[in-house]
């Protein structure tokens, strides 16, 4: 394994800010010692992961990396705070971001060259740049394959849906959509999990158990035969998350207590987002919440203060809070980002920025991640990363190491390619404690 | 033909016998390894006094060696024996510290020069090259040769020499030839040394076993030591792959799984060449095929299979009652002209295509529209049984216009394929362009990749950036090749130049496109179009190579700036495996590649499709994955494929005759019960696998299963509103049609990647869970055009349906907005109700009282589930209610759990079976419906029990419906 963003010895530069973890950071020798002596791996604190995808890239001059002193044409009309971080500012419609920065690890200077959504998404759903000729894994379909999860539970949920395909893995790993959004304080269901019109458990024990008599023309041939030996195991499986109450009260947001539930803000990026806590806590693996409405090429600044900061701030603050409350942020890596960032330079003529890769914040917490630091640093207009930065593939790598899995890890495609889980990607070692 | 004579095809066929060796070309295709044996020609074979021996020997003794070791025959084959050019070795595209190796070791240029930098001519031994295998110094990658061994001689000797390179005309490797031709053994633990010999261009041949490279294609059947010892492990039959230079031979190896085999095989019957070919290799492994499945299995499996259609009850009792031997022939006649089998083959040739919206995205000025086109024109094909060669010319040489059409007159007629109701079909077109249109398919490597997938059924990707690691093609095969795909403009919404000025012109004359562009001028188009305007189109065209750029009016500015107007079209390319071609004398320099496709000498192209078929019809291709005939993945059985191919050649490629050749043979109507014999078989056709069913056909089916009667028989003769029959695919666009759902958790090919893994056959848990309990499946069952709606009506039972009424995700918005609409209006009322109590007004609480009622009678009807609890609470009260009801999600919870015991306890009234109802009537039509069979006695008693019990008949056969679609038998094609 080598780390090529730290052999010249800038590692360290990326600390700019101890945070309220304090202590020093990881030195690159330290890290190859604990690395060699298994430590690191056998380390992994997630189990299980939420991954928030802001689709249509997120401004990241008017949300986490700021330019106030820039000209006229990057700055934008928004104002940074402090946070809870010494010297750490943030956009001044994040106030509640503004106080929890101490639960995550804030990474600037991301950085990649695909500026169309759907491949860009792509990328950051995967960690690997795509391929016309292959489709990669989302970060879901790896984890359902790597990690075991309750067998009452699906072990991937997207709500509502997902960017994250199984690819090459096959349609066994694919999301369980919800397809809809949950709102605070309404029932929620799940397509397939609930029970509707009228259909009691008691009824759906005895179609099972017709089922389980007239199933079986097969005989013992099953046991040879894999398909229809999953065919049954799947069968089986589905029976109890039907029927079980553990699947359907956590899939049920309006279980929660109104306090606790009101803190996400009642729209749907804050009930998913209850959702996601929800469903980690039952046991679901792997988890991603989808929301919309960053593609701000026009209006800009109204469409951000009005519509996407207010839920924004309010759903990840109370995520993370909530998620620290219940005990599960050590537990839980949750990860943030979008396709890529804005356009630092201001498009005049419809006040807005447009699309742009190569300088984009992620968040990154719980799982053993650091809280309470910056990672990389952009230029003085939030153009290009101030010196190597990060790629979506270190990050991905990252993310795959918080949960256990070995990003070197090498799959077979059904055509016998051998790929690796991320291709390109390097574990950023600064990010754990 | 012109074509044929640069191609070289008797070349490439020259296969001859050695000694008891089997000689296989080394370039030969990859199917015919077992008809090479029996071939011989007049090409002198190899003499056993010329032949060199082995490096192992050579080498061994350092004083012996008087030699230099050859670069190309020795040094580069040795290295990868050892594993230096290897993928996690020096052939990683980032090499290994700093030195890197070409992949699997074709590019000989840029291998010497890397080695070169790592020689001490002055003092060979301490090179590097061999310092550091040996581990003299520290290796990353561990010893690699053994001091003193021949491979650390025969590149000590090399470099000794001053490391010659390949020499600038060098012989090519003729053929490897591989003894003996194949492994037959009886016992496990038997050994077989293999010996491979390589005859060159100049006549020489070499032992070369020490310098290859081999695998086992199935280490359990047989494991290979890299000296060439094969040991045989458990009974059954894989190939052991030899790879040296470009040369991949495969050498089958056998061991009986009974002693039925050879002599002692049991008389069976072989009613058809494709059973006597199939049954010729079982007599070799001691399988005997099972027996003849049930007319039942047989009428489901092929109904599935050639029409994607569950025959009715009335086409199941018919075909069993009739007696005429040849009635399953005559059935698959009647089969192969229904429109479902059109329907299916279409869509299984827009998989093969790679037909996507994803793709085609601003193609036709309508959206989807392309994908239906692509769709529709195959399917006129598909159905009129257009020879499968003349189908992939129209889409091959495809120009967006027909033959002789004006610019003018091609804007005029695609524009009236989009006015409403002037029913010109695009389907009539000569011509479907969209393949050279989609994203995925612009780049001339794009384009070598999808064309080998769809047209060769091959993988040649690999051999873009290196040597294929299992077939015979190198980069430079791949790059020649590419040369055909770099004369078709296929994108933009651009005319050909020379209709530039027409098209500006018409463009001018429309109103409302000024200053428009991409997107929006296509949005302007659509509008137009609606209006019954003329638009201009863009095309697809054909690009001459630079010397007929005259075409282009362009010749004259050429030479004044040659740089700018150069033509992208090179002036010769390469077929896969043939020579060179002079383009230049061609107007479409895609001709000779489609004469090259359809001549009946091509190594793949009829391989490529049988293959495909047999592939839809079994639960794997002759050569599986279907889509990668290669080298080194050999078919399971070489004549079977060769036969059919043949056949579907000398049959001018009609796809009927090969569908009748496969379905009319005892092998297709096999049972899936095993034997003793065949039990652990998969590989080879004795036996049927069960197979679950695809996407569509999946989704086609429950829905069929689960219609009423007349629908039912409907859908034998109609396509209309069939997941068979949804035109496009992609993942970007989904939720256009009511069966994207399914789709998905199903499977259905996405169309994306050029590879027939895009469609997927697995089981999954998310499909189990959808047809056991999702809203969109029990609503079907509770349909009001559905069977027990039908049902229900005959007997006159009230028909109290159990699946939600609506399911989508719009309508579950829309509902949860109504419930909190009347939760609103409900505490209102409340509220007021409080306040007139505690005021003692009693007119107003009774009215109040009145209005709560009405609004629950009204959210009830409108099936608002939650509000159900209201109407059971009225009873009790409104005091109780507004006791259990403080806070608005309390009440949702509540309303759940009211529901479940209202409906409970509803159920306990019992409703006796009405006249005339027979449940084991009604038992025996819900089989045949979903699983196309009668009940066996056992399962007649318990569902007819399970109805008696039930306190509703109707609830009962709901059950048994449910249960039925839900079983294993349901959901596999067996």
């Amino acid at each position: 394994m080598s780390f090529h963003r730290t052999c010249d010895g800038i590692g360290r530069r990326d600390f700019l800010r101890a945070g309220a973890a304090g202590g020093a950071g990881l030195t690159l020798a330290s890290y190859l010692k604990m690395t060699e002596a298994g430590e690191v791996r056998s380390g992994a604190k997630a189990k299980s992961a939420i991954f928030v995808n802001l689709n249509g890239g997120p401004s990241h001059m008017d949300m986490f990396d700021m330019k106030p002193e820039a000209p006229d044409e990057y700055r934008g009309e928004f104002s940074p705070i402090q946070t809870n971080l010494p010297g750490v500012q943030i956009s001044e419609h994040l106030p509640r971001i503004a106080t929890c920065m101490d639960k995550f690890t804030l990474l600037r200077g991301v950085t990649h060259s695909v500026a169309a959504h759907q491949l860009g998404t792509e990328y950051v759903n995967t960690g690997n740049r795509p391929l016309p000729s292959l489709e990669f894994p989302g970060y879901g379909a790896v984890i359902s394959r790597e990690l075991q999860g309750s067998p009452e539970l699906p072990q991937f949920v997207a709500i509502p849906n997902s960017a994250q395909r199984p690819g090459y893995l096959g349609v066994r790993y694919a999301p369980m959509n919800t397809t809809a959004t949950p709102q605070i304080g309404t029932p929620f269901r799940v397509r397939g999990m609930s029970l509707g019109g009228g259909l009691t458990i008691e009824e759906v024990e005895k179609r099972s158990n017709l089922l389980s008599q007239l199933d079986n023309t097969f005989g013992d041939f099953e046991k040879q035969n894999q398909l229809l030996e999953g065919l049954d195991s799947f069968g089986q499986q589905a029976h109890t998350m039907i029927t079980s109450t553990k699947a359907r009260e956590a899939f049920d947001i309006s279980h929660e207590k109104p306090e606790f539930a009101d803190t996400f803000g009642r729209n749907g990026f804050g009930g998913s987002c209850l959702l996601a806590l929800r469903l980690v806590e039952a046991g679901v693996r792997f988890v991603t919440v989808s929301n919309g409405g960053w593609d701000t090429h026009n209006d800009n600044w109204n469409l951000l203060k009005t519509r996407q900061l207010p839920s924004f701030d309010s759903a990840i603050s109370a995520l993370f809070n909530g998620l620290a409350e219940r005990g599960l942020l050590e537990s839980t890596i949750v990860f943030v980002t979008g396709e890529f960032g804005r356009t630092p330079r201001i498009n005049k003529e419809r006040n807005g920025r447009d699309h742009y890769p190569r300088n984009m914040f992620m968040l990154l917490a719980g799982g053993g991640v650091r809280g309470g630091q910056v990672l990389g640093e952009s230029d003085e207009t939030g153009s290009m990363p101030k010196h190597d930065g990060y790629s979506p593939d270190d990050v991905a790598a990252t993310f795959y190491h918080a949960l256990g899995i070995d990003h070197t890890t090498e799959y077979h495609t059904t055509s016998g390619r051998p790929v690796m889980i991320v291709r390109d990607g390097h574990v950023i070692p600064e990010v754990f404690v | 033909m012109k074509l044929l004579d640069s191609f070289s095809c008797s070349a490439l066929m020259t296969l001859l016998i050695f000694a008891r060796a089997c000689t296989v070309y080394s370039q030969e295709n990859p199917t015919s390894a077992d008809d090479a044996t029996r071939e011989v020609t007049s090409e002198a074979p190899a003499l056993e006094s010329e032949l060199r021996m082995s490096v192992a020997e050579r080498f061994r003794s350092l004083e012996a060696i008087s030699e230099t070791p050859d670069f190309q025959r020795h040094v580069v084959p040795l290295m990868g024996k050892l594993g230096c050019n290897g993928r996690a070795c020096h052939g990683s595209f980032q090499g290994r510290g700093g030195f890197r190796l070409s992949l699997f070791g074709y590019d000989f240029q840029t291998d010497h020069d890397e080695l070169h930098g790592r020689l001490d001519p002055t003092a060979p031994a301490e090179s590097l090259i061999l310092q550091k295998p040996l581990m003299q110094i520290q290796h990353e990658g561990g010893r690699r040769l053994d001091e003193g061994s021949w491979e650390h001689h025969l590149i000590l000797k090399w470099v000794e020499a001053q490391a010659p390179a390949r020499s600038t005309n060098p012989d090519r490797l003729i053929r490897l030839e591989l003894s003996p031709p194949e492994v037959v053994a009886n016992n496990e633990g038997e050994q077989q040394q293999l010996r491979a010999i390589a005859v060159w261009s100049d006549g020489s041949s070499e032992d070369v076993t020490a310098l290859c490279r081999f695998q086992s294609n199935d280490e359990q059947v047989a494991t290979i030591s890299q000296d060439g010892l094969v040991t045989v492990g458990s009974a059954g039959d894989t190939h052991i792959v030899a790879f040296y230079d470009s040369a991949v031979i495969p050498v089958p190896v056998m061991r009986p799984v009974s002693p039925m085999n050879g002599e002692s095989y049991p008389e069976v019957q072989t009613p058809s060449r494709i059973d006597e070919l199939v049954v010729g290799k079982l007599k070799k492994l001691g399988i005997v095929q099972s027996e003849v499945c049930s007319d039942e299995d047989f009428l489901r499996r092929v109904s599935l299979d050639v029409t994607g259609t569950l025959p009715t009850p009335n086409e199941v009792k018919t075909f069993l009652a009739d007696t005429d031997s040849d009635k399953r022939t005559r059935k698959i006649d009647e089969l192969l002209e229904r429109p479902g089998y059109a329907a299916w083959w279409t869509t299984r040739l827009c998989d093969f295509t790679g037909n996507s919206d994803d793709q085609l995205n601003n193609v036709t000025p309508v959206r989807a529209e392309a994908s239906r086109q692509w769709y529709d024109w195959i399917e006129k094909r598909v159905a009129s049984n257009t020879p499968y060669d003349d189908i992939v010319e129209g889409i091959v040489m495809a120009v967006s216009r027909n033959p002789g059409e004006s610019y003018e007159e091609y804007c005029q007629n695609l524009s009236t394929l989009y006015h409403q109701g002037s029913g010109v079909r695009f389907a009539d077109r000569t011509y479907m362009p969209h393949y050279w249109s989609r994203q995925n398919f612009q780049t001339s490597e794009d384009r070598v990749i999808g064309f080998a997938y769809t047209f060769l059924g091959s993988r040649i990707q690999c051999a873009q950036c290196h040597k294929h690691p299992f077939d015979q093609w190198t980069q430079e095969d791949f790059q020649k090749f590419e040369g055909f795909f770099k004369g078709t403009q296929g994108r933009g919404n651009n005319p050909h130049p020379t209709a530039k000025k027409e098209y500006d012109q018409m463009l001018a004359g429309l109103e409302g496109t000024e200053g428009l562009k991409g997107n929006q001028l296509l949005n302007q188009f659509q509008k137009l179009l609606k209006e019954g305007k003329t638009v201009p189109f863009g095309e697809v065209y054909a690009l001459t190579p630079s010397k007929g750029a005259r075409a282009d009016k362009s010749a004259e500015k050429s030479q004044e700036n040659p740089r700018r107007n150069r033509s992208p079209v090179p002036t010769t390319a390469r077929l896969l495996g043939g020579h060179d071609i002079d383009l230049t004398q061609y107007d479409d320099i895609r001709r000779p590649l489609m004469d090259w496709l359809r001549s009946p000498d091509n190594p793949l192209f009829a391989k490529a499709f049988v293959n495909r078929v047999w592939a839809n019809y079994f639960h794997r291709g002759i050569v599986n994955p279907s889509d990668d005939l290669n080298l080194a993945n050999p078919p399971v059985n070489a004549e079977l494929l060769d036969y059919l191919a043949k056949g579907f050649v000398e049959h001018e490629f009609d796809m009927k005759w090969l569908h009748r050749e496969i379905l009319n043979s005892r092998t297709y109507q096999l049972t899936w019960v095993p034997n003793e014999t065949n039990q652990h078989d998969t590989r080879n056709f004795s036996r049927a696998v069960p197979r679950r069913i695809p996407a569509e056909v999946a989704w086609d089916i429950v829905t069929q299963s689960l219609a009423n009667t007349s629908k039912n028989e409907e859908l034998i003769t109609s396509v209309k509103d069939r997941a068979i029959h949804i035109s496009g695919s992609g993942t970007r666009n989904r939720g256009r049609s009511p069966a994207d759902y399914a789709m998905t958790v199903f499977g259905r090919s996405v169309r994306e990647s050029n590879c027939d893994c895009d469609r997927s056959e697995e089981p999954s848990l998310l499909q189990t869970i959808f047809v056991r309990n999702d809203g969109q499946v029990l609503q079907l069952i509770d349909d009001k055009n559905g069977w027990l709606a039908e049902v229900a009506a005959r007997y006159g039972l009230t028909f109290r349906p159990m699946a939600p009424t609506e399911s989508d995700r719009g309508s579950e918005q829309r509902a949860r907005a109504a419930k909190k609409r009347s939760e609103e209006q409900l505490a209102a009322l409340r509220k007021r109700l409080n306040a007139a109590q505690e005021a003692g007004n009693k007119t107003q609480v009774e009215q109040l009282k009145d209005q709560i009622k009405k609004l629950r009678e009204k959210a009830a009807a409108d099936g608002i589930a939650m509000m159900e609890e209201g109407v059971a609470m009225m009873e009790d009260g409104v005091a109780k209610m507004e006791m259990e009801s403080d806070s608005g999600s309390d009440t949702a919870v509540d309303a759940v759990v009211a529901v479940t015991t209202i409906s409970g306890a509803a159920a306990v009234e019992k409703v006796s079976l009405p006249d005339g109802w027979n449940s084991e009537e009604l038992v025996r039509e819900a089989y045949l419906r979903t699983l196309s069979r009668s009940p066996r006695p056992e399962e007649l008693a318990t569902a007819t029990q399970f109805i008696a019990e039930a306190n509703n008949p109707v609830d009962g056969l709901r059950s048994v419906l449910w249960a039925l679609v839900n079983t294993k038998e349901f959901i596999v094609n067996h």
